[in-house]
């Protein structure tokens, strides 16, 4: 029973991770209704970013997250502006659209490697004193990283919920031309849409790089199908189901991960992704499907 | 023999491996739509298993450990390697074909990509994990009984024999009416549908000769090098395929032969003499990966029907067909 709650307060803290991620590629989708496949190097342009602030320019870690999310919004706007738009304005298929973000993800990572190198970093902060609650272990680094995951997945609700802006991108998502001829400002809240996205991807990167202590280059790409996951289990383009998604692959992974060798944690995660396509591919969270 | 022609060699059999990966990805792509974002792990179960129906029993020589060991003669490997690759596309075929949207199907390719690389990395019993399988034979050698050097020879015609009859039945299989319905689920699934074709039966089927393309192309490769492990199967090598086929001309198999030269030959070979500074060992690596992405945003950027576009057949009142450009108008509607 202790080993079972001890999994559970490590899925919590994967959780946190993951929402920040998920909710963040599940909003860009909502609204551009296409997959970003370079939004897992998103994620390590951020933790990287965060690591040249906190250990070349000596910085805090909190602020150098904060520093690198707003750093990769401002990329991620550049992406969408310069990469995505040219597409979209010569109406070019799903298809190909596609093939560009994976071609961009190639290049991101790649890129990333070529800078940085493919030796493993580290931030020099300290994990803080450790706390128990409980048989679950945290340490004050990881109760910040959920205290920051609640935070922000509030911050999303309030937005989505009780704000122009947020009615306007739940209405792109519903049904884009009816949401033009209605004069929701479509490109003003598509640049928003990514600019968001870029942001909770940036500090899901720092966070992630936290939480698993050494990263390399691949750190996002090899991150991006956990995330998948946690979406398709919530429903593609829908953020609280992406929130409920990350909570459950995160308990489900973390909690496994105490019974059967924890390399593996990710093959559940597949199996999870896989029985939610064949038989609920909708996602579990979603009434309707959008498909 | 001088070391330019091994090279010379080399390059030849590679590139008629690389016409076969290349026509398999061009009818799931080119022809039916379908995206395979990881079209390099069926090439790479393709070549483990025609490795170890090749090699001798496990615990050999080198001490590696792998499964079977039935030290099978050649043409069976390929023959398995090509099946082992189409079990595995079903399997994922069922999985990600059956929605509508293409989304589902990229998302479980990745995913595959990443396990089974991960999965065939750990589990050292099934193919002594990250240090690969070595020591395949090479077919026929102990027949000819040459040296290494006279024996590329024979390697190339066994390559070019392969590449000549993947090519005339990819033709035939694209000129069919078989052809023709994938080409219509491309251009729009709903109305295939509508005349009454069982899209996902279609697509499963375009999926699994793709895939058994890739299966026997990964056998050719390690009966080749002789070896194979995980890093012969990087998320990288499935897109300098891709950046191959959409380079040369999506859907059209004579485009895609020069794609393949174009991108794995020429340029993998052109940069192969980039500076590997000692701070970062990967750099030429990187700068490959990253030139190799940005191949294929151009590529879908400013031509994305390719160098030799795909050829219409046209409707004439005549009674001729007539072939024209088609690519043009189809990925890039004004």
């Amino acid at each position: 029973m202790s080993l079972l709650l001890m999994g559970v307060g490590f899925g919590l803290i994967t959780a946190s991770v993951l929402a920040l991620a998920s909710v963040g590629l599940t909003l860009q989708f909502g609204v551009t209704n296409f997959v970003n496949f370079a939004y897992g190097e998103f994620l390590t342009i951020g933790a990287y970013l965060a690591y040249f602030f906190s250990t070349v320019a000596n910085l805090n870690i909190w602020l150098s997250m904060l520093l690198a999310a707003l750093l990769t919004a401002g990329f991620s706007w550049l992406v969408n502006r310069v990469v995505i738009q040219p597409f979209l304005k010569r109406k070019a298929p799903l298809l190909i659209l596609l093939v560009v973000t994976i071609g961009l993800s190639l290049f991101l990572e790649n890129g990333v490697q070529a800078i940085a190198g493919p030796s493993f970093e580290q931030y020099a902060a300290s994990s803080g004193a450790i706390v128990n609650i409980g048989p679950m272990i945290f340490t004050t680094q990881q109760l910040v990283i959920i205290a920051i995951a609640i935070v922000l997945m509030t911050g999303v609700h309030l937005l989505l919920k009780y704000t122009r802006v947020g009615k306007a991108m739940r209405s792109m998502s519903d049904d884009p031309d009816l949401a033009r001829i209605s004069g929701v400002p479509i490109q003003r809240i598509t640049d928003l849409a990514w600019v968001i996205s870029g942001f909770l991807a940036g500090l899901a990167g720092v966070v992630l790089a936290i939480n698993v202590t050494s990263f390399t280059p691949v750190l996002g790409s090899q991150f991006l199908f956990i995330i998948f996951a946690a979406v398709i289990v919530g429903g593609i383009g829908r953020p609280y189901g992406a929130m409920l998604g990350a909570l459950l692959i995160g308990l489900v992974t973390e909690v496994s991960a105490m019974y059967i060798d924890s390399a593996y944690k990710t093959v559940v995660a597949f199996a999870i992704l896989v029985i939610v396509l064949l038989f609920r591919p909708q996602g579990i969270f979603s009434s309707k499907g959008r498909v | 023999m001088s070391s330019l022609v091994f090279y010379l060699l080399t390059v030849a059999i590679f590139f008629c491996i690389y016409c076969i990966y290349g026509w398999g990805l061009n009818l799931q792509f080119g022809l039916t739509g379908i995206l395979d974002f990881t079209y390099i792990t069926f090439v790479a179960i393709g070549a483990y298993f025609a490795g170890v129906a090749a090699l001798q029993p496990g615990n050999g020589g080198l001490g590696e450990q792998y499964i079977l060991g039935l030290h099978l003669p050649f043409p069976i490997p390929p023959i398995i390697g090509g099946i082992v690759a189409a079990v595995l596309a079903i399997l994922i075929g069922y999985v990600g074909l059956k929605r509508l949207r293409s989304d589902y199907l990229a998302i479980v390719t990745v995913s595959v990509g990443q396990i089974v690389w991960t999965l065939i990395g750990n589990i050292t019993p099934l193919f002594n994990g990250w240090d690969g399988i070595s020591g395949v034979p090479q077919p026929f050698n102990s027949v000819f009984q040459l040296d290494f050097n006279h024996y590329q020879w024979v390697f190339l015609v066994i390559c070019i024999l392969f590449a000549v009859l993947g090519f005339l039945i990819i033709e035939r299989l694209t000129h069919s009416p078989f052809g023709r319905v994938l080409r219509a689920i491309r251009e729009d699934e709903n109305v295939a549908a509508a005349l009454g074709k069982n899209v996902f039966r279609y697509k499963m089927m375009a999926f699994v000769i793709g895939s058994i393309y890739a299966g026997v192309g990964g056998a050719l490769t390690i009966a080749y090098i002789g070896a194979y492990n995980p890093s012969g199967f990087t998320t990288m090598e499935t897109f300098i395929i891709w950046a191959a086929m959409l380079v040369g001309g999506s859907g059209n198999n004579r485009g895609m032969i020069l794609g393949a030269f174009l991108v794995p030959v020429l340029f993998n070979e052109g940069t192969r003499f980039l500076p590997s500074p000692p701070g970062n060992p990967l750099l030429a690596e990187s700068i490959r990966g990253m030139a190799i992405g940005l191949l294929l945003i151009f590529a879908a950027r400013f031509r994305p029907q390719g160098i030799l576009p795909e050829r219409k057949t046209v409707f004439r009142l005549d009674g001729l067909q007539q072939g024209g450009e088609a690519g043009g108008d189809r990925l890039v509607p004004q």
